[in-house]
């Protein structure tokens, strides 16, 4: 089926790329320089008291000083590892739970209002709970952004199951297709597109959480550098923690989307 | 490189191995286990255990640090690390986890976790006073009657200045409902009240003198006003590390008790000495050293059965402690040393340490 697509989307002009010219490239640039220039002005001319803002200046001397005393690389990896470690364990499970209850209507009458109660609970209530029971260091952190992310994820995927067209379990019928094939060779497959977009999101929640998640019940970190800066009462050190988070998190989407380049899902993206 | 499925997951897999790796940082394991039995890297190489110290970058803990920097210079059979922690449900969680044995806490949150079963003992104190009630430099405040209906921000229940701030209330004859009371992480307590959310708060150094030197607070009262010899925070341990122990925990009051020695005649040092340790700008905490040596004391640490018969009996009357431990359950003042010499540290080990972490 998915050559089928492939076959008509091929004979469609693909319109995006001719946007792709040299205005399009530098335009994000020049909005960005925009922004640090409005925040240079609003510094230079004491807009704001310099303890409510803290100048490019000496954003980026803290940016020097965490590099130097290596702080800023090992709170990095550590953050990094929590995120990825959450997200594939929320992932594994959150996925094969997803496509099971997707495929049985009674089991998914019987858990969505569990999965609504808990998709809607903050991750950060469980910020007491994640201490008492993980104590500090890592676990504590990866338990808050499983918790952040298995929720939606398998809300996302049960619901895109649901969704399938009924002709594809009809020809899956035909060919005889049951139980662990059918979720391998056709729900699965059927569905993939939607999930990596859901992965998308996903892990930009869990980026999110990391921050909240680090600045209790941990030691080291990108959320608890912006903690530890607003203990040590240096904002432009949390400043710099910031615009390290912002551009790992953006880094990380543009990896993700290459997940969409996959030949088995393209055709989910191409319309 | 073509985009396959094998290729993507390849370098996904590839990519957590590699941050694992980073993470954990094996090769540090094979050089510690290689070199076990030399835990000091100081100068006298003395020491044969270790212990890590949990501490706030509040001047309350300030001896902490000094304490681990004394053990790597000086004659010490116990090398000491001070731990870093941004607040004290964390270091509580971590003291109950048994993931550090020792530490400084807010001296009320030791009380309820004694309270709560948590074997820990109270073996020594922090520093005396040290804390003030702050209000705007250009408000009207005068005095706590003047407070009547405003917000006064504090850093817990479980602090001292909560119950110390009631006190003062009943002696003025207010009601509690009086002040509304906010609690709030301390570091945000000057912009707070420089935005004009809060009136005034009350917390430990150095997050009052960095209201004062910005140039938009100044000090209702000093904590001395108020409770003279008033303790904010104390030095827990846990009564494993005393039971199986004991010479490590006498080094480490001995350590303590030295080090304040030492910072309250050696101010101006003990300012730049911790600057590094608590990541914050020397300028702060020199101002809170030496602008006013009654500002904050570092002598007379020992535990006493007034002062915490005190504090409980505030805590008790305000519903915050819930039932009477015997002050022999929660005091240990067997480790106290008896003769003190200040710690043995010299100017040019504290600026030849700062350039090494700079």
């Amino acid at each position: 089926m998915s050559k089928t697509d492939q076959q008509l989307q091929s004979s469609t002009p693909n319109s995006l790329k001719k946007h792709t010219d040299i205005k399009g490239i530098i335009s994000p640039f020049i909005v960005l320089f925009s922004m640090l220039i409005l925040w240079w002005f609003v510094c230079t001319f004491n807009i704001f008291p310099s303890y409510a803002l803290p100048s490019p200046e000496d954003v980026l001397k803290s940016f020097k000083e965490e590099i130097v005393a290596g702080r800023l690389v090992n709170d990095i990896i550590a953050s990094l590892w929590r995120v990825v470690i959450g997200f594939f364990l929320s992932a594994g499970l959150a996925i094969p739970v997803g496509l099971w209850l997707g495929q049985h209507a009674a089991s998914r009458r019987a858990f969505l209002p569990m999965l609504n109660f808990f998709r809607f609970l903050s991750p950060l209530a469980w910020i007491p709970f994640a201490i008492l029971w993980f104590h500090i260091g890592d676990k504590p952190a990866i338990f808050l952004i499983f918790m952040a992310a298995f929720f939606p994820l398998v809300l996302a995927v049960m619901s895109a199951v649901a969704t399938i067209p009924t002709i594809y379990f009809r020809v899956a019928h035909d060919y005889n297709y049951k139980g662990f094939a059918l979720i391998t060779k056709v729900t699965f497959p059927a569905v993939l597109p939607q999930i990596i977009t859901a992965l998308r999101v996903i892990y930009g929640i869990a980026w999110v959480v990391i921050v909240a998640a680090e600045m209790v019940g941990c030691q080291d970190g990108l959320g608890y550098g912006i903690w530890e800066a607003r203990n040590g009462l240096r904002l432009d050190s949390a400043v710099c923690y910031m615009i390290v988070i912002g551009l790992i998190g953006m880094g990380i989407d543009r990896i993700l989307i290459q997940f969409t380049k996959l030949p088995n899902v393209r055709w989910g993206y191409e319309r | 490189m073509k985009l396959t499925k094998t290729t993507f997951f390849l370098g996904i897999a590839l990519f957590i191995i590699v941050l694992g790796v980073l993470r954990f940082k094996p090769w540090n394991n094979l050089t510690s286990m290689a070199t076990k039995d030399v835990i000091h890297q100081g100068p006298n190489g003395l020491a044969h255990h270790e212990l890590a110290i949990g501490f706030l970058p509040v001047t309350c803990h300030l001896t902490c640090p000094v304490t681990d920097f004394a053990s790597k210079t000086t004659h010490s059979n116990t090398n000491f690390d001070s731990r870093l922690f941004t607040d004290f449900p964390t270091v509580a969680s971590a003291l109950e986890a048994k993931q550090i044995q020792a530490t400084f806490m807010i001296a009320p949150l030791a009380m309820k976790l004694r309270e709560q079963g948590v074997p820990v003992k109270i073996c020594y104190l922090g520093h005396r006073d040290g804390s003030e009630i702050i209000v705007g430099k250009n408000s009207s405040i005068r005095s706590l009657a003047d407070l009547k209906g405003k917000k006064l921000a504090l850093p817990s229940l479980f602090s001292n200045q909560n119950f110390v701030i009631h006190k003062l209330m009943q002696d003025y004859g207010m009601k509690p409902n009086d002040i509304t009371f906010v609690i709030l992480p301390p570091p945000d307590m000057p912009t707070s009240l420089a935005s004009g959310a809060i009136d005034a708060y009350f917390v430990g150094e150095p997050f009052c003198a960095k209201a004062e030197l910005d140039g938009y607070g100044r000090v209702l009262y000093y904590a001395r006003d108020i409770w003279p010899n008033f303790i904010s925070c104390v030095l827990v341990v846990h009564e494993d590390l005393i039971k199986s122990n004991p010479e490590v925990v006498r080094d480490l009051v001995r350590g303590i008790a030295q080090s304040g020695l030492w910072a309250e005649t050696h101010r101006a040092e003990a300012a730049k000495l911790v600057a590094p340790y608590y990541r914050q700008n020397e300028k702060v905490l020199n101002y809170v050293l030496t602008s006013n040596p009654e500002r904050v004391k570092y002598v007379n640490l020992s535990a006493t059965d007034e002062d915490f018969q005190q504090i409980e009996d505030m805590g008790l009357k305000l519903g915050y402690l819930k039932k009477r431990t015997p002050m022999s359950e929660l005091l240990d003042r067997s480790f106290e040393p008896k003769d003190l010499t200040p710690a043995a540290i010299t100017t040019a080990e504290i600026t030849d340490h700062n350039k090494h972490n700079r």
